[in-house]
């Protein structure tokens, strides 16, 4: 399908069947999602409501070596719902190419950040014992919606924690992360069909709290 | 947990300019404060330190030329289909953060400077292709801008601020990417910082600092010096 068109395109889905099939088969983890406060939000004035409550604070307790820590985990999470994506065989071409390469992307992060954390003696927590929502690599559209949803707790995360971290080298590698989230968020989008899918002014950064709660149903804890 | 404070080895690479004072050193030497038409980028500026506002009014300036360029690219009438739609917000998204910046630097009782007006290759705006050539140039080099100064902001909240922007100029990279036919076009692992010499390189030639309609060569640079992908794994390799 989108093999000739050299770019990567929509992936070819019931679009309409897939959003009632994932908002029924994963309630819980959109339920958990949307009490964040993750997805539809007005991200356009984002900027001016992180003038006036910005989402550092709420990480600032943490200390750098545990927000690094649950970088990492999200990291895992992100990663290995990728692999899973490839390995069930939901893509081809250049659709299979970007994720496949999300996927890499993700990997890499888990690598650089639990090689960090042990260079420096500080604790790397254990791979968490992930799960998903059922459905999730049955179909393309499932694991697209669910991909559009991770990207944005990811940004979330690595733009709120960004503030609090002390050492100036983690606030760097961090906010270069947060931008390859970013850019995997578009990449999600063109093959969602969104356009144009560049569509957001501000990449809305998330509270501690909003993030947590977003991947406990996964498995992932803080701390 | 205990709180610690964690030095990374060999992230250097991450963000070039390690000071404040070689961040603006390099742009008073440069000459961009003369040229933005700026008082908060003078050599007087600078031997204060700088501070979160010049900061600021860099990145309003480079929001500026991004936000003309799509601007005179629309005027220009050469685009069309998913191009069109990519480029209006692109548009729509630097202005929005031009008024974003301009805001911010009021409430902090600072100055914003004037948009020093930009001169743009002819070919950059003679056709979509010359379009879309010419934003793969200017995107990486905002996010690298934005990378590069963000260890320097004092303010945690003007930090937290310039994330949201930075990421962005990250989302255009990709949306510009896909024009371009690069397949995946989400194609690096980490987003790359640059230097403050390939800031300036990358924007020198639309400031009316080179003769402007011949600054089409020079700008190819900064744009292969912000594609490449940064490999922190070799900063966290050792304890992989």
């Amino acid at each position: 399908m989108d093999v000739d068109t050299g770019r990567i395109s929509p992936v070819e889905f019931d679009r309409e069947h897939s959003r009632r099939s994932f908002l029924k088969t994963a309630a819980w983890a959109t339920a958990a999602l949307s009490a964040a406060g993750i997805g539809g939000f007005a991200a356009s004035t984002r900027f001016a409501s992180a003038q006036a409550g910005p989402n550092y604070p709420t990480y600032q307790g943490l200390g750098d070596a545990a927000i690094f820590g649950f970088a990492l985990q999200l990291e895992r999470l992100e990663g290995t719902f990728y692999a899973r994506g490839v390995d069930a065989g939901l893509f081809s071409g250049p659709a299979l190419a970007q994720i496949a390469a999300i996927r890499d992307h993700e990997m890499a992060h888990v690598d650089a950040i639990a090689g960090t954390l042990a260079a420096v003696g500080a604790p790397v927590p254990p791979p968490p014992d992930l799960t998903y929502p059922p459905g999730t690599f049955d179909s393309p559209g499932a694991f697209l919606q669910l991909a559009a949803t991770f990207e944005p707790v990811g940004i979330g995360a690595y733009g709120g924690a960004a503030a609090a971290l002390e050492s100036k080298d983690l606030l760097a590698a961090a906010l270069s992360i947060h931008n390859v989230e970013c850019q995997h968020r578009v990449a999600i989008n063109i093959l969602n069909g969104v356009l144009p899918p560049n569509n957001l002014a501000f990449e809305p950064s998330l509270p501690f709290g909003a993030v947590a709660e977003a991947v406990a149903p996964f498995g992932v804890t803080a701390g | 947990m205990e709180k610690q404070t964690i030095n990374v080895p060999g992230a250097e690479g991450f963000a070039q300019p390690r000071t404040r004072r070689d961040f603006f050193k390099a742009l008073a030497v440069a000459g961009v404060g003369a040229a933005a038409g700026t008082t908060l980028l003078t050599s007087e500026a600078f031997a204060q330190g700088g501070g979160d506002a010049d900061i600021f009014n860099f990145a309003l300036t480079l929001e500026y030329l991004e936000r003309d360029f799509y601007q005179k690219a629309l005027d220009a009438g050469v685009l069309s289909g998913a191009a069109l739609g990519v480029v209006t917000n692109l548009r729509d998204h630097e202005q929005a953060h031009v008024d974003a910046i301009t805001a911010a630097l009021q409430g902090a009782g600072a100055t914003p400077v004037a948009n020093p007006g930009f001169t743009f290759p002819p070919e950059s705006l003679a056709s979509q292709a010359g379009v879309i050539e010419l934003a793969s140039v200017l995107e990486p080099t905002g996010v690298g801008a934005y990378l590069g100064a963000a260890p320097m902001i004092q303010s945690p909240d003007l930090l937290e601020a310039a994330g949201t922007i930075a990421g962005v100029e990250g989302d255009h990279v990709v949306a510009i990417k896909n024009l371009q036919g690069i397949v995946p076009p989400a194609n690096v692992a980490f987003a790359q910082a640059l230097t403050k010499d390939q800031v300036l390189a990358a924007i020198a030639p639309f400031m009316g600092m080179g003769g402007g309609s011949s600054g089409g060569g020079s700008s190819s640079g900064g744009g292969k010096a912000g594609s490449g992908g940064g490999q922190l794994p070799k900063s966290g390799g050792p304890g992989a």
